[in-house]
């Protein structure tokens, strides 16, 4: 038992936890016995205690299950453990909950904690929607209904949209550029162990005193200044969630540019790679500006700061613009790396190559660039500055030049190609129509005027899951699908998920269809009740989604079942060029057992003897050519 | 296996290591880790700049408030001090590479007691400046953006005495300094955003 | 670029055939988008018409919505197309496609034509945000305060022609422009009269302001649309438009009856 405790791992972790709390209460006592200060009254003792835990619990958590014992015993230069690869690798479930250094190992417990947080979202909005399905409280009150929409949209995008690609990214990436693992395995293994926190953080506010946080995903000040207890929940999860997002963009970053195979110039990256180069550049510049507006958020709660208090000179709509300089960005952080997931599927399920390829890399980087200069399109009506709204229309419409670009050049890659029709294809075929409806309403909602009668109406909620569900989600569901048999080594059940597409496609339009127009006509957004006139389309919303949700139940029944016994998945059972495929399925523990020799763009389908990459080495090209080459791809 | 791997064998078995990663740029890892964090961190600031510019430009508040008072004097003495770290650091990795153990320790201390001192004097800086952040949206400002920058002091020191002692326990030679120059990056960081802090908060 | 014509021998029939699909889809996407403008029409969108402002938003949407039609279609109609025309047959499991990579030309168009369509939108949307915020020669001002939960309503004595008027009701005349000046008293709201289709957020510490034009009589919902809290779902108020006389026997009542100061209780103005 001592040996447990003082080995990493989750008893380690309790009781540093333990310790944490104590701390955190000994912490407060001290410095308030000390100070004596008149403004630090407000602050309900527990409330103070509360706070503190919240870092230093989910810290000593950390500490406890490993996650710094190599870096404590570098610092002090204690001889580290040499890479010995024990963390290498998962040959039982329990390796899943330990820290673990692998980047496959990692990439599944990343894509399936998100997906836990993708059915707690979801579940959370099936009572939203009973809630909502007649006028008048049916379930909930008002301060109950508020934190369900805030846990939900929270949870949403920073525990499943983000993360779920960052886990898909974190599986293929490295094997893509043919690395044997990321740039920094430890980082990588921390940055996963951030999530869990920051998830259970942001559903343990439902216990706090005075409820979940409830004032929406975006937490405007002054209400999160004044909020009960679960608001600081909020704030503290989105510092662990954010903390993680850069540690693992960074991770890509580094990987992405010093670890990519010979032969792999940035011109034959895959495109799912430059997506995540993208979206990381994104991230590292952007996320410490959430970061930045809770870290202020908190103060004024915790201190009696001042940012947004009008009353003592603090400027309230200085949050928004902080928190929209992070937040329209991470909009893209959740689709550009599903505009990569699509790259990969849409060429290899049509055999083209992938039109335009320097264009698509291209726009991905006029999207980084252009993201940053249209957060104000969330303020046209927050009563800033007139002028503001001038420049940022304009960028905000000039956006959807780029996005159009991979839109057209998506359409000219199934052009006469040969369309195999599974369910990867159809869900990516999917997302080009829904995400197409969101991108057009986004476009609708650059023009001021018309902003100005639907901001903050459920025309923006239809805009939110059109981009959301219909672009991120479908570019999910489809990666999911594509490298299932790649991470799992096993196939999914084909029928199970044609059902699952077209489920999800027709529950999905008519549950977020109809709220397009009862934005127009009036229906705002977060109110737990509403006029009778909106009850008929609201009722029909409601029982739709309750079809997606069920919908979501296929999925899960063919992911979980397929996973303990479907049949045995070959090495590349799409017939793909990229080097994930060629190596066998799951892959081995490291990757390849010689880096590979990239010799050719990574979507030559079609043309005679294309080769991407080779395992040897590269002077006899023709010999392995044709073992790889696109009409017989499917060897290992 | 736990005992056997933990000899300093830089050799290790090839049995059941993957093949070495192909190195895709001169850039080392490290480095760029430590440049893309750096990055992260300028647009943390980046976020309470934000705040001060709203607040003293957009709002065109009196800086400071009206009755306060700050040590623009005090503070670049303090200023002096912390620039002067940044070249002793310098010295300190300098000397390790030329192989001058007592360049390096010396510099070492030295950068990490500046480093104190600067703290030392900002903390008592705090405590007799007669305003509190408390009191209005100016306040507010000042505190923060000197505190998170002394926030990153704190953490620098925490790097500074790690190397420093490892210094003086013999660790670091003329090939294998990384480990001072990494956390030298980063403290050479929290200087230039001290001087960008000084002039914005106290000069301007 | 390169179709590789040994690799995929097209069919003369089947080049034909595909002539002939090619034709049915553009005659069926035209249709489309017949049926997608006219249903655009159809559809009962918004909520009356009740000012100058709405009838130009109004417009503007429909035009955004009519210049939409044919992406959306285009987009819809080339997926169906490729999946009717190019979807694998038995026995092409091992097919590839032509290897074509890219057409310059084809790509130049197809930034340059959105780029110029949306341009074109934005400069339009600007001109009806010109128009609707349009400073007109004479205009009323009434002040509008939110709380929590409630709103409140002051009529200065530029309006009155006599003491300053707090009330719970709001009523404007119609025809004349309206300045609306909205104040906080805690956290952030947003006045919005759906009808008039205008809105904006009422910001603790500074004052942001709305103009409208009304055009028809009658009472409209005021709807607070931030969240503001517990109550936010019911801070709810009304709008009377109203002829210019009766608007100011209205307020002469309202003065007479020494409402300002029974309102003015909750507020201070
Ligand atoms: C994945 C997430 C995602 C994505 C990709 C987008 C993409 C876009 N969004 Fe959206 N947006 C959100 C998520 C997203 N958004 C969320 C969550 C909110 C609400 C936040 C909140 O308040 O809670 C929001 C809110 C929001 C607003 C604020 C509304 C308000 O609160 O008043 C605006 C306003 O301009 C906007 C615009 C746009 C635009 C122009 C795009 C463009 O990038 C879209 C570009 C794509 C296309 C246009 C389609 C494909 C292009 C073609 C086929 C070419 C031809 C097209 C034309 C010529 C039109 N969005
Ligand atoms: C990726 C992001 C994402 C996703 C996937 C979803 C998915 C869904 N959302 Fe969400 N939503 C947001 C992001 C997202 N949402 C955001 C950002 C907001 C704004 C919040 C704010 O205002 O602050 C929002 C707000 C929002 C609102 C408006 C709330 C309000 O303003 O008052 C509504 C209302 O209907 C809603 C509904 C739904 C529904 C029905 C789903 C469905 O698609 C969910 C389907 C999935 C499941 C149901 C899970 C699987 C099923 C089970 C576990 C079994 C249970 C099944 C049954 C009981 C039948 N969402
Ligand atoms: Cu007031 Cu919502
Ligand atoms: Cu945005």
């Amino acid at each position: 038992m001592a040996v447990r405790l003082r080995a990493p791992g989750f008893y380690r972790a309790g009781w540093m936890m333990l310790g944490a709390i104590i701390f955190a209460a000994g912490l407060t006592w001290a410095v308030r016995a000390s100070t004596g200060h008149s403004t630090y009254q407000h602050f309900l003792d527990a409330n103070a205690i509360l706070t503190v835990s919240l870092f230093a619990a989910p810290l000593a958590f950390l500490v406890g299950i490993g996650g710094f014992d190599y870096w404590f015993d570098w610092a002090i230069g204690r001889p580290t453990r040499p890479e010995d690869h024990s963390g290498h690798g998962a040959y039982s479930w329990k390796d899943y909950f330990r820290i673990n250094t692998d980047h496959k190992v990692i990439g599944v417990q990343y894509t399936v904690t998100s997906f836990f947080f993708l059915l707690v979202g979801g579940l959370i909005a099936m009572l939203m929607r009973a809630q909502l399905a007649q006028p008048g409280s049916q379930f909930v009150d008002a301060n109950t209904f508020n934190g369900l929409f805030s846990v939900h949209a929270s949870l949403l995008i920073f525990l499943f949209i983000i993360p779920v690609f960052a886990g898909l990214a974190n599986f293929v990436l490295p094997l893509m550029i043919g690395a044997p693992d990321m740039a920094f395995p430890r980082l990588n293994a921390l940055s996963y162990w951030l999530l869990p926190i920051a998830g259970l953080m942001m559903l343990g506010s439902f216990f706090a005193p005075g409820g979940a946080f409830a004032d929406g995903w975006t937490a405007y000040a002054p209400l999160s200044d004044n909020a009960p207890i679960g608001q600081t929940f909020f704030s503290v999860a989105v510092q662990f969630a954010g903390a993680s997002s850069i540690m693992t963009a960074l991770n890509f970053l580094v990987t992405i540019i010093t670890m990519r195979a010979p032969g792999m110039s940035f011109f034959r990256l895959p495109l799912l790679v430059w997506a995540n180069f993208a979206t990381s550049l994104l991230v590292v510049i952007a996320t410490p500006f959430i970061a930045g507006s809770q870290f202020m958020i908190l103060l004024d709660r915790a201190l009696g700061f001042n940012f947004f208090h009008a009353a003592k000179g603090g400027d309230v709509l200085m949050y928004q613009h902080v928190f929209w300089f992070y937040s329209h960005p991470a909009v893209y952080i959740m689709m550009l790396p599903g505009f990569g997931i699509i790259s990969e599927i849409l060429a290899v399920k049509a055999r083209k190559p992938i039109f335009g390829y320097r264009m698509m890399a291209f726009s991905l980087l006029a999207i980084v660039a252009l993201g940053f200069t249209v957060w104000a399109h969330h303020m046209f009506t927050s009563g800033m500055a007139a002028w503001i709204r001038i420049p940022m229309a304009i960028t905000t419409a000039i956006i959807a030049v780029p996005t159009g670009i991979k839109i057209f050049s998506w359409l000219a890659t199934l052009w006469r190609g040969v369309l195999h029709l599974d369910t990867p294809m159809l869900f990516a075929l999917g997302f080009l129509t829904t995400f197409t409806l969101g991108g057009i309403s986004g476009v609708m909602l650059a023009m001021v005027p018309f902003d100005i009668h639907v901001s903050a109406t459920y025309f923006i909620v239809a805009h939110i899951h059109y981009v959301l569900f219909g672009g991120s989600l479908m570019t999910i569901f489809a990666g999911v699908y594509y490298w299932f048999p790649k991470m799992t080594g096993r196939m999914f059940d084909e029928r199970l998920g044609k059902w699952h597409f077209w489920s999800t496609f027709i529950f999905f339009n008519l549950t977020f269809g109809p709220m397009h127009i009862l934005g127009l006509q009036g229906m705002p957004r977060r109110v737990a009740t509403y006029a009778n006139q909106f009850a008929d389309l609201n009722l029909f919303i409601s029982i739709a989604s309750f079809g997606l949700g069920l919908s979501t139940l296929v999925f899960l029944y063919n992911m979980v079942t397929s996973w303990r016994g479907g049949p045995r998945a070959v090495a590349n059972p799409w017939r793909g060029l990229t080097l994930e495929w060629q190596v066998s399925s799951p892959p081995p523990v490291f990757n390849f057992d010689r880096v590979p020799t990239v010799v050719g763009g990574p979507y030559e389908y079609g043309v005679p003897g294309a080769v991407h990459g080779i395992f040897a080495p590269p002077p006899k090209p023709a010999t392995v050519g044709a073992g790889s080459s696109s009409s017989g791809a499917s060897g290992e | 296996m736990e005992a056997a791997s933990i000899a300093h064998s830089p050799a290790h078995g090839d049995h059941h290591g993957p093949p070495p990663a192909n190195r895709s740029s001169r850039v080392e890892t490290q480095l760029l880790g430590m440049l893309l964090f750096i990055i992260s961190e300028v647009m943390v600031f980046g976020a309470f700049f934000t705040a001060y510019f709203f607040i003293r430009v957009a709002k065109g508040a009196p800086w400071p408030a009206p009755g306060d008072h700050l040590p623009v004097e005090v503070a670049g003495v303090n200023t002096a001090i912390l620039v002067s770290s940044s070249l002793t650091i310098h010295w300190a990795q300098t000397s390790i590479k030329n192989g001058n153990r007592f360049g390096l320790k010396a510099g070492m201390l030295t950068t990490f007691l500046l480093g104190c001192t600067f703290l030392f004097i900002q903390i008592n800086e705090y405590a007799n400046i007669g305003f509190a952040p408390q009191d209005n949206a100016q306040a507010t400002v000042f505190y923060s953006l000197t505190g998170l920058h002394g926030a990153h002091v704190f953490i620098g020191l925490c790097l500074l005495l790690i190397v420093t002692i490892r210094s003086f326990r013999g660790h670091y030679s003329p090939q294998e300094h990384r480990g001072v120059e990494v956390p030298g990056i980063y403290w050479h960081f929290v200087d230039v955003m001290w001087l960008v802090v000084y002039s914005t908060v106290y000069i301007l | 670029m390169e179709r590789n014509a040994a690799d995929n021998p097209p069919a003369p029939g089947a080049a034909r055939a595909s002539r002939r699909s090619l034709t049915l889809t553009f005659v069926a996407a035209l249709i489309a988008v017949g049926v997608g403008i006219v249903l655009s029409y159809a559809i009962h969108w918004f909520p009356v018409k009740a000012s100058l402002q709405a009838r130009n938003t109004d417009t503007l949407y429909h035009v955004l919505v009519i210049a939409s039609i044919p992406i959306f279609v285009l987009v819809v109609t080339v997926i169906l197309y490729c999946v009717w025309q190019f979807r694998m047959r038995p026995g092409e499991e091992l097919k590839d496609g032509p290897p074509i990579h890219g057409n310059t030309q084809l790509e130049v168009f197809w930034t340059a034509l959105p780029a110029v369509l949306l341009l074109g939108l934005v400069g339009y949307s600007f001109a009806v945000l010109h128009d609707n915020e349009a400073k007109p020669a004479r205009e009323i001002r009434i002040g509008v305060t939110g709380q929590q939960f409630a709103w409140t309503y002051q009529y200065p004595p530029s309006v009155t022609g006599g003491a300053p008027l707090n009330s719970y009701q709001l009523y404007i005349p119609k025809g004349e422009s309206v300045k609306f000046e909205l104040h906080s008293k805690d956290v952030i709201h947003a006045f919005w009269v759906p009808a008039f289709r205008v809105q904006e957020d009422v910001v603790p510490g500074i004052t942001t302001n709305w103009r409208v034009t009304a055009t028809r009589l009658g009472t409209y919902p005021v709807v607070c649309n931030l969240l503001c809290g517990l109550g936010h779902s019911l801070m709810r108020s009304r709008v009377h438009v109203v002829p210019l006389a009766q608007f100011q026997t209205w307020v002469k009542s309202q003065l007479a009856a020494g409402a300002g100061g029974s309102a003015a209780a909750g507020t201070t103005g």
